[in-house]
């Protein structure tokens, strides 16, 4: 009784001071009294609490749903309190603990409805924020849900979208009952089982129900098995990840097994250990989701905790990212089966051009590593000039070769396995690089490059050490390369200009080979011409090599560097029947390593060309110049004239004159042409030739320059291919003119000896015994001859002259139409200039006043 | 009752007081001391819950007295 007065006290207590905390009604005593009525008759209906009596458990769902809500420190502090609470034992403690907590907690949940509540009053219908707080309440409340629930139902208010019914959760347990047998009569085998099965199946292990089905190329659930038709699809998209796990295993094992027999390079190799290491962490997703599938799915009816368990569809949710990475891998697999070398890391490279950011990481991290042996090789060759290739996998490929042909065969580019991230300017320029080096170490015995290397690449910022570059860093390796073909190849030229004394030597083949040097020449041509002149087979080249030493020597020649000298020899080409000396003769000049490199033997049969046409121009010019000798108007010839019939002494003057103006136009042809190959061909060529080996930054440079200089030579000095008909009248002149020579020689010899013998017959008193003896040993009757020689000797010299008038003019007729001919075709020439050439050959338009068809 | 059980009902009182707070039921210590006293003598906390949010409601006489349930599960 006492008790009962007791909680009456309280309870009248209790709600005089709910009462008063209300601060809208005014507690008034009438009020207070049904207010009491109705606390006792509510306190009294519901005598027995509906939840176990469990303190921790009330804790527990306590604390989790403030952490729910987002409040976590004042869950962890509600933690706190709770440990300190439930550790009050003993006198004056409360007893009841559990019933303290719950109270508080269904307090609290019944102020937020209530609050809840009165915001949305006025939407119409039950709102989802109203309705869910309680289903959640609900679901974390656990067993108290249903009891509350009933209750706030009579307040007319539709709090739970699931229990609107009056009598809900048996129905509910049934429904959820009869859904559970359903599963379990339609699957005959559990979704863990099938779990695991398809985790096995993602390594490529079959499992009990999950096989590797080889006519369909994939994993798939048995037939037999009865699963409903929605769980067989999925594990087929799961088993994906398998099939795709299959194809690049197999292709990463087929690569080691074939790697002893050589097949695979090393950016192969490299290539394998990155899938491999992709492939450890797909491994360790594989372990950890395999730890959880050991956890029991919870059916739909039991409590759902986010618990670590493993259904189907989450792992479809945690295979989203392995399968997108397992599928790049097994394209790529797919692509590079067949590719090796550059070729394999430039398909990679395209494949990684790709927006995804996820897709853009990993390809950048599996090029970094399959492009590390390519960027090695690249650094070994760019400076050391090593080429450490043995699967051939590298883009410059070497063949062994003597070494004049080095540097323009020795090393060349191979397309195919130019990966795409480097251009092909790049590669150029990593070609002769290397090539420098290898040039310089094998021609030229130098071995300074080793430093240039090394500034190169501290220039660049990387080391000559490995691993210094990597992909991605394309710019780095650019500027390696760019900064060692700098320095080597300024140490090239270098070399080549001190060390070998490559102008020099282009100076001597200038001077020698191309005629240059006019005194030595000169020499040259007097002495070994009257050699030449026999047939070829009798010549001895040793001879020939003497009369050289000799002009060497009479010349200023003999200044020169004794190394140039030495390389100037004679050369006799091969020859036929009949051929002259002179058509055989050449000079020759022996360049050794390295310049070999850019006096090739086509290079020097090139020269040998000009040479033979510029010896045979010379050859004439000499001719001419001696007929001149003989043709200078002396007394010798004068003299004669006084004593001839007139007849005869007018056809001798005009045979002379006629003589005389052929000469002199064919000393003005010879001496204009000779000037214009002179000065207009050879001397420009040369200039420009110089100043382009001064900007010749390296070897190719330079061999270009060569090049371009032989071919202008060659091109001006009418020897080109399209120059061919002008070569030939040329050449028809030169003959012309050397018939003439020797036309010239015959009729100054006869007019001699006519003056001669005009002499003797005139001035019998002066040699007259020794004469009379000669005409005495001569002829039987001395009388005789004197008297009809006279007569004789003018109609022989009348003859004489007469035929020689009639083939002067015929030389002068053909003459004048050759080069009537060959003047006219000189503007025709679309490919070289050649107006200077026609401006000194007629500058006074002789030839086309006098031809004017011209 | 002797000091240590008044210590240990005292600070019981405080440490369910401060979770009353976090919990945000708005009720003062006196009442919150009460609601204790009750539940200890064996009411049922959800009935005491029920009579709290009852007599808190504003707009009190409003509603009809409600039908008492049948007893709870």
């Amino acid at each position: 009784m006492e008790e009962e007065h007791r909680v009456t006290d309280l309870i009248k207590e209790l709600v005089l001071r709910l009462l008063s905390q209300n601060p809208q009604n005014p507690s008034s005593s009438i009020d207070t009294q049904k207010s009491l009525r109705y606390a006792i008759r509510i306190l009294s209906s519901l005598m027995t609490p509906s939840i176990a009596p469990d303190s921790a458990a009330i804790a527990e769902s306590i604390k989790r749903q403030l952490a729910t809500q987002g409040k976590s420190s004042q869950a962890l502090a509600f933690a706190d309190l709770y440990t300190k609470f439930a550790s009050k034992n003993g006198p004056g403690s409360i007893e009841n603990k559990w019933a303290v907590l719950y109270l508080l907690k269904v307090i609290s949940e019944d102020r937020k409805n209530q609050k809840s509540r009165s915001d949305s009053r006025v939407s119409s219908g039950f709102s989802a924020s109203v309705g869910l707080p309680a289903l959640f309440d609900a679901e974390s409340g656990g067993y108290s849900g249903v009891s509350r629930n009933r209750e706030t139902l009579e307040k007319g208010w539709n709090n739970g979208v699931l229990l609107v019914s009056k009598d809900p959760e048996n129905i509910r347990e049934i429904a959820v009952r009869e859904f559970a047998n359903l599963v379990k009569e339609e699957n005959e085998v559990s979704e863990e089982v099938l779990v695991r099965d398809v985790l096995y199946a993602c390594q490529g292990i079959d499992g009990k129900y999950v096989k590797f089905d080889k006519s369909v190329d994939g994993y798939l659930l048995r037939d037999s098995i009865k699963v409903p038709r929605a769980t067989r699809i999925t594990v087929q998209k799961l088993c994906e990840l398998g099939w795709l796990f299959r194809k690049v295993k197999g292709y990463i094992s087929e690569s080691m097994d074939r790697f002893p027999a050589e097949d695979v390079g090393t950016v192969g190799q490299a290539f394998c250990a990155a899938l491999q290491d992709e492939l450890s962490h797909y491994y360790k997703l594989l372990a950890v989701l395999e730890a959880q599938s050991m956890n029991p799915i919870p059916l739909v009816s039991e409590m759902a905790n986010s618990g670590n368990y493993l259904s189907l569809r989450r792992l479809s949710v945690w295979f989203a990212e392995p399968m997108v990475k397992m599928r790049l891998m097994a394209v790529l697999v797919d692509k590079c089966r067949v590719l090796r070398g550059g070729a394999m890391a430039g398909a990679i490279h395209l494949h990684a051009q790709h927006g995804d950011p996820l897709v853009h990481e990993f390809m950048r991290q599996l090029l970094c590593r399959v492009c590390s042996p390519l960027f090695e090789m690249v650094r070994s060759w760019v400076l050391e000039g090593e080429l450490e290739d043995i699967f051939a996998e590298f883009f410059v490929l070497g063949q062994p070769v003597k070494a004049e042909s080095l540097w323009r065969e020795g090393y060349r580019l191979h397309a195919g396995m130019l990966p795409s991230f480097i251009s092909q300017s790049l590669a150029q320029r990593i070609l002769r690089t290397g090539k420098s080096i290898n040039f310089l170490r094998v021609c030229c015995e130098d071995r300074g490059w080793a430093d240039a290397a090394t500034e190169a690449a501290a220039a660049a910022g990387t080391t000559t050490r490995r691993g210094g570059l990597g992909y991605g860093e394309t710019d780095a390796l650019e500027s390696l390369v760019i900064e060692a073909a700098k320095r080597i190849d300024k140490h090239l030229l270098d070399v080549m200009y001190k060390q070998y004394k490559f102008k020099e030597h282009c100076l001597a083949i200038k001077r020698y080979l191309l005629l240059g040097q006019g005194d030595f020449v000169q020499y040259l041509m007097d002495i070994v011409g009257p050699e030449l002149s026999e047939p070829a087979n009798t010549i001895s080249s040793f001879k020939l090599a003497g009369l050289l030493e000799s002009a060497i020597r009479s010349s200023n020649a003999q200044y020169d560097d004794r190394d140039i000298l030495d390389r100037l020899r004679v050369k006799m080409m091969p020859h036929g029947t009949g051929d002259r000396g002179w058509d055989v003769f050449s000079l020759e000049y022996d360049a050794r390593v390295p310049l070999n490199t850019v006096f090739t033997e086509s290079v020097m049969a090139r020269y040998l060309r000009i040479f033979n046409f510029l010896w045979k121009l010379r050859r004439v010019e000499h001719a001419l110049i001696g007929a001149w000798k003989t043709m200078k108007p002396n007394c010798i010839t004068s003299n004669s004239f006084i004593k001839l019939q007139s007849a005869v002494k007018l056809q001798l003057l005009s045979t002379l004159r006629r003589c005389q103006v052929l000469w002199d136009e064919m000393n003005h042809f010879v001496s204009n042409l000779q000037y214009y190959i002179m000065f207009e061909v050879l001397e420009v060529s040369w200039s420009n030739f110089s100043n382009e080996m001064e900007a010749a930054k390296d070897l190719d440079d330079l061999l270009a320059a060569h090049d371009k200089y032989l071919n202008s030579i060659v091109e001006k000095s009418l020897l080109g291919e399209r120059s061919q008909n002008l070569y030939k009248t040329l050449f028809v002149l030169f003959d012309l003119i050397l018939r003439f020579r020797s036309h010239v020689d015959r009729l100054y010899e006869g007019i001699h000896e006519l003056q001669s013998r005009t002499m003797e017959s005139l001035s019998p008193s002066r040699d007259k015994t020794r004469s009379r003896r000669l005409l005495n040993d001569k002829t039987a009757e001395p009388g005789a001859w004197i008297s009809d020689g006279r007569k004789a000797l003018t109609q022989r010299a009348g003859e004489f002259l007469r035929n020689m008038g009639q083939d002067l003019d015929a030389i002068a007729k053909e003459y004048s139409s050759l080069l009537e001919g060959f003047i006219s075709q000189l503007p025709v020439q679309q490919h070289i200039d050649l107006k200077f050439l026609l401006f000194r050959l007629d500058f006074t338009e002789f030839y086309c006043q006098l031809h004017p068809n011209m | 009752m002797d000091p240590e059980a008044s210590q240990t009902a005292r600070e019981s009182l405080e440490l369910t007081f401060h979770m009353s707070n976090i919990l945000e039921t708005g009720l003062d210590r006196h009442t919150v001391s009460v609601l204790i006293a009750l539940c200890d003598l064996g009411l049922n906390p959800e009935a005491l819950a029920a009579v709290v949010k009852e007599l808190r409601r504003e707009p009190f006489s409003s509603f009809p007295m409600p039908e008492t349930p049948s007893s709870a599960s």
